[in-house]
């Protein structure tokens, strides 16, 4: 898995101040992509040392971190969400541990979300992921874009943001919506 | 062979002798007399007219001739005649200004000499305001250039005109004759009156004389500035004419009707109705000043600063302030004002929230939560975070040492009187390449200019001290401002382009830092060198206002290395795409603002506004990395069709859906709008990089 860039972002993951792994060799192709270029195979491997090098880096600045894609290869994502997890020292401040995000493309949510199940058993049935309930993600996005439906940021989206709340997730998607500050 | 001779403009023409001739004849004329042909013959024998002598030589060597040949009355006429004509071109260059002036786009465009002056419409006011400022940038250098001469000698006076002609550095507000800038304590007035400074107003009694003679003091003292009129203690003031009035626990009963009146007006309606007298009342154009406004700032404070401040201050009637109802009354200002500017453009008061750090995180917890809470409902002010209660930014720009934090009745409140007296700002991409390119270290080279500045500005503070001997400034001989804690300001711009030039990458790296400290630690080395009992120097990265295009240009035209149209304010690259938010906190953090003892402020720009948490993150940032002074900048919307104003960032209108819409902006940290820049400074503001918030694929699939 590569990383193509990353950089500090605040709307993706809403309330958190977010590094953002911008992951190459996305096998989805949605028809009018902003990030084309991250369909080919770019930018450096993504190992636990790079990664642990850009979080030491912005220690105690930020809160999250978000994979935004990886698609090709979700099991290496869920790894590395998971070496996050378990490699970090106490932060300096009240915050408590730095979560982590995905950014997936992969699922039609609404079809999978069908027959009320979890949201970590859908995204482990559909990508071939054991472990439903320690699945290292705070934050999941799913569904493909799709240009008439637009992304997180319009009313008519088929994509879905959910935050994990104790055990169970909450589709935070409508945060996005809202307009006057 | 045909002789050209160059006149005045530049252009060059065909000599003829008749031209002489003529104007001679006429001399001799005027005093009654006439020239013959043998005469004028003798006279012009001698001169000396070769190719490309100038118009002005040859009118010298006639005077000379005349005198020569025995006709003193005759060479007096002459040379009154010539001076005539140097008035009269004089006036053209007047007229022609003029003329310029009323047709630029805007007040900032049209005018030459200061650009970033606070003007939003340009009529005869401001035009008035325009003409003298040529005269006084004379005036100011013949004051300065004389006091050189008498303390350091005609050597360096000269070295300094050559170094300010050939813009390695820059002398700023020449336009002006008043000391800069200044926080000022109100006890005088609060004890005194405005007697003190030439005014007839007697003490404010109540709310409503604090309230109309607060606006007639701040006019008065921004009339003997040039700069910022800080009034750090405005609300605290205000607050104990409140309680005067409504009782010290005003602010548990703000519903209460206490307007007998048809109005039937609530405590918070009386308070408010003040707020907007104030508030509006110093952001109309003041005649005094040209039609500019003033520049008016205020601080809010935390708990710890308002405590390390004012633990020891006493109202005349011997009591305390209160910290309980002063909170309350800050964040009531806060959200007043953050709500009436979607009513109406205003400008002022800059405000500057001081929070103290502890261990990587604001200390006062509420008071981080609330400055998260404002920022995060669109309110745009500037924030001070110092780990110790010992420094305040009181001004948009200046950043003090409070040396001493004990309220005293003589000197009025501790660390609130203060501010700069003179800017001298070094253009540090100029004086570097100069350096490289003649082979001197640059270090020395830059050594070597600073400790130039350094002696014109204690120049410059004698004069200032003799002008304060003689009376004529009022506000220190009063005590608004103490002298002692007045800096002189050495100002650094084109810092970044020099690292540039240098081959320095623009990021945080240990070269780059380096780089910036060694820079930053020679002025800092002079300003302790230089500092006695009586004088303090301090040094400040100066907002770019117009120097930083000036200078652009200046070096561009001089064939130095110019990477972009106006040198930047920040120790980053301000259109850089790859410097990301979190950086930018670090580039202006602790390692980098170290020897900036007169402060930089980062504007932090974004395109679109964060939420409470993101924000209240960022104060921990900033308190982790040590950037001690910032705010964040999204463009506010303004609708040129229906005038509705909203906080974001907007392409169209969403009130009448017209797309054509204006912007405000932070310049020189003054919100104003973008069409009332001068153009290089849109042009600049257009380039500048509002970090995206969602610039990474909101999904990779995207």
């Amino acid at each position: 898995m590569k990383v193509a860039s990353f950089d500090i972002v605040f709307q993706e993951i809403p309330g958190e101040v977010t590094l953002a792994l911008n992951l190459s060799n996305c096998p989805c192709h949605c028809p009018g992509c902003h990030s084309p270029h991250l369909a080919e195979d770019i930018g450096e491997p993504l190992t636990a040392e790079l990664l642990d090098g850009l979080i030491a880096r912005y220690k105690g600045l930020i809160t999250c971190v978000a994979f935004m894609g990886g698609d090709a290869d979700p099991a290496e994502v869920a790894r590395l969400a998971e070496w996050i997890k378990n490699h970090q020292s106490p932060m300096t401040n009240d915050q408590s541990v730095l979560r982590t995000a995905w950014y997936s493309g992969r699922q039609q949510a609404p079809e999978c979300l069908t027959a009320q199940r979890s949201v970590s058993e859908t995204v482990c049935q559909c990508n071939g992921l054991s472990g439903a309930a320690g699945l290292p993600f705070d934050y999941v996005k799913l569904g493909p874009y799709i240009e008439s439906l637009g992304g997180l940021k319009s009313p008519t989206t088929n994509q879905r943001l959910y935050k994990r709340v104790g055990e169970s997730w909450v589709d935070i998607t409508s945060s996005f919506w809202k307009k006057e500050l | 062979m045909e002789t050209y001779i160059i006149k005045r403009d530049g252009k060059k023409e065909l000599f003829t002798i008749d031209k002489i001739k003529n104007a001679i004849s006429k001399a001799f004329l005027a005093v009654g007399a006439f020239a013959t042909e043998e005469t004028l013959t003798n006279i012009l024998s001698h001169l000396r007219v070769s190719n490309e002598t100038t118009v002005e030589d040859i009118q010298n060597q006639v005077e000379v001739a005349l005198m020569a040949e025995g006709y003193y009355q005759v060479a007096k006429a002459y040379m009154l005649y010539r001076h005539q004509h140097t008035e009269d071109r004089d006036t053209q260059r007047r007229l022609d200004f003029m003329m310029n002036y009323v047709q630029a786009s805007n007040a900032a465009e049209g005018s030459k000499f200061d650009a970033n002056a606070n003007v939003e419409h340009k009529n005869i006011a401001t035009l008035i305001g325009e003409l003298p400022k040529q005269g006084f940038i004379r005036l100011n250098r013949r004051l300065l250039t004389e006091r050189i001469k008498e303390m350091f000698g005609k050597e360096l006076s000269d070295r300094y005109m050559s170094l300010l002609n050939q813009h390695f550095i820059y002398k700023n507000d020449e336009t002006n004759l008043a000391n800069y800038c200044a926080s000022i304590t109100m006890y005088p007035w609060l004890i005194g009156g405005t007697k003190s400074i030439g005014g007839n107003a007697t003490p404010p009694h109540n709310l409503k004389s604090f309230c109309g003679g607060f606006i007639n003091m701040v006019f008065m003292v921004s009339s003997m500035l040039s700069g910022a009129c800080a009034t750090p203690e405005f609300l605290m003031y205000m607050n104990y004419f409140i309680e005067q009035e409504y009782g010290d626990d005003y602010y548990k009963r703000a519903d209460e009707i206490v307007d007998l009146s048809k109005k039937r007006r609530t405590i918070d309606k009386v308070i408010t109705d003040c707020f907007q007298q104030v508030v509006y009342s110093l952001n109309q154009p003041s005649g005094a000043r040209n039609f500019q406004s003033v520049f008016w700032n205020i601080s809010y404070y935390d708990r710890y600063y308002f405590k390390s401040l004012f633990e020891n201050f006493r109202f005349p009637n011997g009591e305390a302030p209160h910290w309980e109802s002063l909170d309350w009354l800050q964040r009531r200002f806060m959200n007043w004002f953050n709500e009436e500017r979607l009513r109406c453009v205003l400008t002022f008061p800059v405000e500057t929230m001081a929070l103290l750090a502890e261990n990587g995180d604001i200390k006062d917890k509420e008071y981080g939560d609330f400055t998260a809470e404002m920022y995060a409902k669109g309110h745009s002010f500037f924030t001070y975070v110092s780990d110790n209660a010992d420094s305040l930014s009181s001004c948009c720009r200046l950043r003090n040492e409070i040396t001493d934090n004990g309220f005293s009745y003589t000197l009025g409140a501790g660390g609130v009187s203060t501010g700069s007296k003179s800017v001298l700002t070094i253009n540090l991409n100029r004086a570097i390449q100069y350096a490289v390119r003649n082979n001197i270290p640059y270090q020395a080279y830059i050594e070597d200019v600073v400790d130039l500045m350094h002696k014109v500005q204690l120049a410059y503070n004698e004069n200032l001290k003799t002008l304060q001997e003689r009376g004529m400034l009022p506000l220190f001989d009063a005590g608004y401002i103490n002298i002692g804690r007045q800096y002189l300001t050495i100002g650094v711009n084109g810092l970044v382009e020099a690292a540039e030039f240098l081959g320095i990458e623009i990021k945080d790296s240990p070269e780059y830092a380096h780089f910036v400290q060694e820079v930053l630690g020679i002025i800092e080395k002079k300003n302790k060198e230089y500092r006695t009992k009586n004088v303090m120097f301090n040094c400040e990265m100066i907002p770019a206002e117009n120097v930083g295009v000036k200078h652009a240009k200046w070096d561009r035209e001089d064939g130095y290395v110019v990477p972009r149209d106006c040198y930047n304010s920040y120790f980053y690259i301000v259109e850089d795409t790859n410097i990301n938010v979190l950086d930018r906190f670090r580039l202006h953090g602790r390692q980098y603002i170290e020897h900036l003892t007169g402060g930089s402020a980062l504007h932090c720009n974004l395109e679109e506004h964060l939420s409470q948490e993101q924000y209240r993150q960022l104060l921990r940032v900033a308190a982790i990395e040590g950037c001690n002074y910032f705010t964040f900048n999204i463009p506010n919307t303004v609708c040129n069709d229906c005038g509705h104003i909203d906080k974001r960032y907007l392409k169209e209108c969403p009130h009448c859906h017209s797309k054509n819409v204006d912007y405000l902006t932070r310049v020189i940290g003054y919100m104003k709008r973008v069409s009332n820049f001068s153009e290089a400074r849109q042009k600049e503001a257009a380039k500048r990089y509002y970090a995206e918030a969602s610039k990474a694929p909101k999904c990779v699939c995207e």
